[in-house]
């Protein structure tokens, strides 16, 4: 009895823990909407989602490298990059052939990625802290440093994308539900997700249960540049050009998502959800000091703050 | 030897899990002697050394030093109290000079124009260079630890020991890596050591070292102290009934005279067929490992004698590997489900996924019969016992039908019973028409378990014993030169 009694006990406590990003997010809805009765105004939940959204895609790329045992530091780099193309294709052949041409550069700049950190053995943070830098100066050289806008602006079904709604959501928003739950069933619910759990959580036990690990990372990178170029398009959409200076910052808005969320920056571990619980902690708490009337360089502080109590929590935990 | 011991364990208990490592053992070291800790694989020497050098804690028991009990927390305290364990996997910093790895964490400081603390590096080297002239190695001490071999690098952390005024040194295994002119400057050192008053343990398997170099014995099975014995008052054909709990002669538990079936493994070295185990015989860093790679694919620089290019491909001809180290064979994050289909991925899949139903069924059933405990395919192998964590990796290669099991060190470190029920998987996976190659360290085990035996040293296959040869246990100690 006392026995069962305390395994109960023990089974809440680990729920909790598990859950501690939710009931985070929560707390801090709460406190958000007690502090500014705006806060839960429609215009300010519709600002909450639209900011979420772009980063929502590519903190769901970032999750997958990093539940594999990697890092990517150049999303941002790579949505500005895919952005600008987008832009130019588009003028030049169409909506279509633009988006198709946004995401292919992200996907193929992904592969570069995979293949520098698997093929040359590159510690994947350096890896990607140089094609960071690399890919932000080749927007900066095929842009000119100028907007890309052409003559009459983008076309404007593409722009109508991030303004108009279905079932009085916006597209943009819709479409990261969407991506999120086509990626949450390829990483939790299929061969390939487990695939990926394994490489991440012990790459040598992986290659000795027959798994092809080197294909397995590189396919990770794959899709954390494809999804750059997705967050790329759509942020040109947005931001109704193709601007070279997007994305600034937004690779550690993912890592520091997917770290909220409870990821193993070790590799292995991870919920894609959390991930999405992570982006919306970040946004949240940036909607809710600016509602708030807090300086925005006490915002920074205050974010910050945040990202190191969540990991040093995390670390409490394990002990 | 009225005096009283240095430092001494007294009814130390220690349990891991299921797994009783330690079951009230007393043990104790006086000044000037070697005193000598047997037993086989997973028989609690380790996990007494690690209690007595601070990096456990004793379930129950207590530890004196010099008649006072002591708790240490830490290994930095038992350092302090001068004990000192040089453990097998050596703790050396390879990139930094002998001199610095000998001084570590005590280096010699000077102030520099009075005030600025700086490494005295005449004074760190004159220091290391008197310890290691003491040892009789000769080394310059600016060399780089990661160039020397490994009987150096072993003096290099014995010099470090001294260097912190050990009162007790106990050594772990100390020639399992060492060439036979190396042991005897090792032995040199020993009695060099018990003349200055130092109190050694030596923990080894190998026994014709023990009787030569200890002057007690003290001998553990499965975590109890089975027998003690001064020198000369044990024999070795004695120290082999205590530790296995046999006779060495006694005829070994066999599975049957099988037949062999159709070849299953055309090796240059190995030759395997159905129903048929050979067993891979050699001690730590024979090469025992290193074949079992070769046959299984995963040996990292291609060679022309590997049987196959990728373990992917060995998998697909039906063959599975249990490794050693079980951090290599298990992802400890994953569940027992997720690590039991992980080689078996491709054919539980479905257009849409995962075929849930049919994985659940493979699992229960093999999870049942390979008894795995707890019987929750969802618990962590991160949580579970080393001998169940053990038959995973067995259930997972049942789950892919594999017709050939790669086995090393299978019993390495788990209870005699799940020992026992490994055994068993082995005989009917045999009998069932599967082939095994079993490489172990321990003779008797891996003479009973096998149908014939291969010897390894460095590197090199020595002898080959087949039943209607000579089949002992002596030939094959006589071929691995002990």
């Amino acid at each position: 009895m006392q026995t069962e009694k305390t395994n109960s006990n023990a089974r809440i406590k680990e729920f909790l823990w598990n859950q501690m990003p939710l009931i985070a997010l929560i707390v801090l809805c709460i406190i958000a909407a007690l502090v500014s009765n705006r806060f839960l105004s429609p215009i300010n939940i519709n600002n909450v989602l639209m900011q979420g959204a772009v980063i929502t895609v590519i903190a769901i790329g970032m999750t997958y490298v990093i539940v594999c045992g990697g890092f990517d530091l150049s999303v941002g780099s790579v949505a500005a990059l895919s952005g600008c193309i987008c832009a130019m294709i588009m003028l030049e052949y169409g909506i279509v052939a633009g988006v198709v041409a946004g995401v292919a550069v992200g996907a193929a700049v992904g592969l570069l990625n995979g293949l520098i950190v698997t093929k040359l053995d590159v510690n994947p943070f350096i890896a990607t802290l140089g094609t960071m830098v690399m890919f932000r100066g080749a927007t900066f050289l095929i842009t000119g440093g100028r907007p890309v806008v052409g003559d009459e602006g983008l076309p404007e079904p593409f722009l109508n994308f991030a303004t108009e709604r279905v079932f009085g959501i916006p597209y943009l928003v819709l479409f990261p539900i969407i991506v999120f739950f086509v990626f949450h069933w390829l990483l939790h619910r299929t061969a390939y997700g487990i695939r990926i759990f394994a490489t991440g959580g012990n790459t040598e036990a992986a290659y000795l249960a027959g798994i092809n690990v080197v294909k397995v990372r590189t396919s990770a990178y794959v899709w954390c540049g494809t999804l750059a170029g997705v967050g790329g398009v759509m942020l040109a959409s947005r931001l109704q050009s193709g601007q070279p200076t997007a994305g600034i910052f937004y690779e550690l808005t993912a890592i520091a998502a997917v770290v909220l969320g409870g990821a193993s920056l070790f590799g292995g571990e991870g919920k894609l959800y959390k991930t999405v619980v992570g982006v919306f902690i970040m946004v949240v708490l940036a909607n809710a000091l600016n509602l708030a009337n807090v300086h925005s360089y006490w915002q920074q502080v205050a974010v910050g703050v945040v990202i190191v109590a969540a990991a040093a929590a995390d670390r409490l935990r394990h002990r | 030897m009225t005096a009283s011991p240095l430092a001494a364990a007294v009814g130390i208990s220690k349990r891991f899990f299921a797994t009783q490592a330690l079951d009230a053992v007393s043990f104790d070291i006086h000044a000037g002697e070697v005193h000598a800790l047997i037993g086989e694989n997973g028989a609690g020497k380790s996990t007494l050394m690690k209690i007595l050098g601070g990096v456990y804690q004793a379930d129950s028991g207590e530890i004196r030093v010099d008649s006072d009990p002591v708790r240490y927390a830490t290994p930095a305290q038992a350092l302090d109290a001068g004990v000192v364990v040089i453990p097998q996997e050596m703790r050396i910093v390879p990139a930094q000079t002998v001199a610095e790895n000998v001084l570590l964490g005590q280096v010699p400081v000077r102030s520099r124009f009075g005030v600025l603390p700086e490494v005295d590096g005449p004074e760190m080297r004159r220091r290391a260079a008197g310890l290691v002239n003491r040892l009789n190695l000769d080394v310059d001490v600016d060399t780089p630890v990661g160039r020397l071999g490994y009987a150096e690098r072993q003096l290099v952390m014995i010099a470090r020991a001294l260097g912190r005024n050990a009162r007790i040194l106990v050594l772990d295994e100390p020639t399992a890596s060492l060439e036979t002119r190396e042991v005897e400057r090792l032995f040199e050192m020993i009695e060099a050591l018990k003349a200055e008053g130092v109190g050694l343990v030596y923990v080894s398997h190998r026994l014709d070292e023990v009787e030569r170099i200890a002057d007690r014995i003290t001998v553990l099975r499965d975590g109890r102290k089975v027998g003690a014995g001064l020198r000369g008052e044990l024999s070795q054909s004695e120290m082999i009934r205590l530790m296995t709990g046999r006779d060495l002669e006694q005829d070994y538990h066999h599975g049957g005279t099988r037949d062999p079936g159709k070849p299953l493994l055309d090796h240059e070295d190995v030759k395997l067929h159905e129903g048929e185990v050979v067993g891979l015989a050699g001690l730590l860093g024979s090469g025992t490992t290193e074949m079992l790679f070769r046959l299984y694919g995963a040996n990292k620089r291609h060679e022309p004698r590997d049987l196959y290019r990728t373990p992917a491909d060995a998998i697909a001809d039906g063959i599975g590997l249990v490794p050693g180290e079980r951090g290599l064979g298990l992802v400890m994050g994953l569940s027992i489900r997720e690590n039991i289909i992980l080689p078996n991925l491709d054919r539980l899949k479905t257009a849409i996924g995962l075929d849930r139903k049919a994985i659940d069924t493979l699992v229960t059933d093999l999870m049942e019969t390979v008894d795995i405990r707890p019987n929750d395919p969802d618990k962590l192998v991160r949580d579970l016992s080393g001998g169940n964590q053990q038959k995973v990796i067995f259930a997972r290669w049942l789950a892919g039908h594999a017709r050939v099991l790669l086995l090393d060190e299978p019993t390495h470190g788990i209870d005699v019973g799940a020992k026992a029920q490994i055994h068993r998987l082995m005989n009917r996976f045999a009998e069932e028409g599967g082939g095994i190659v079993f490489a172990s360290s321990e003779m008797v085990e891996v003479m009973s378990v096998s149908d014939s035996v291969i010897a390894m040293r460095s590197g090199n296959i020595v002898a080959r014993l087949t039943r209607d040869g000579d089949y002992t246990e002596r030939a094959l100690r006589d071929a691995l030169g002990g």
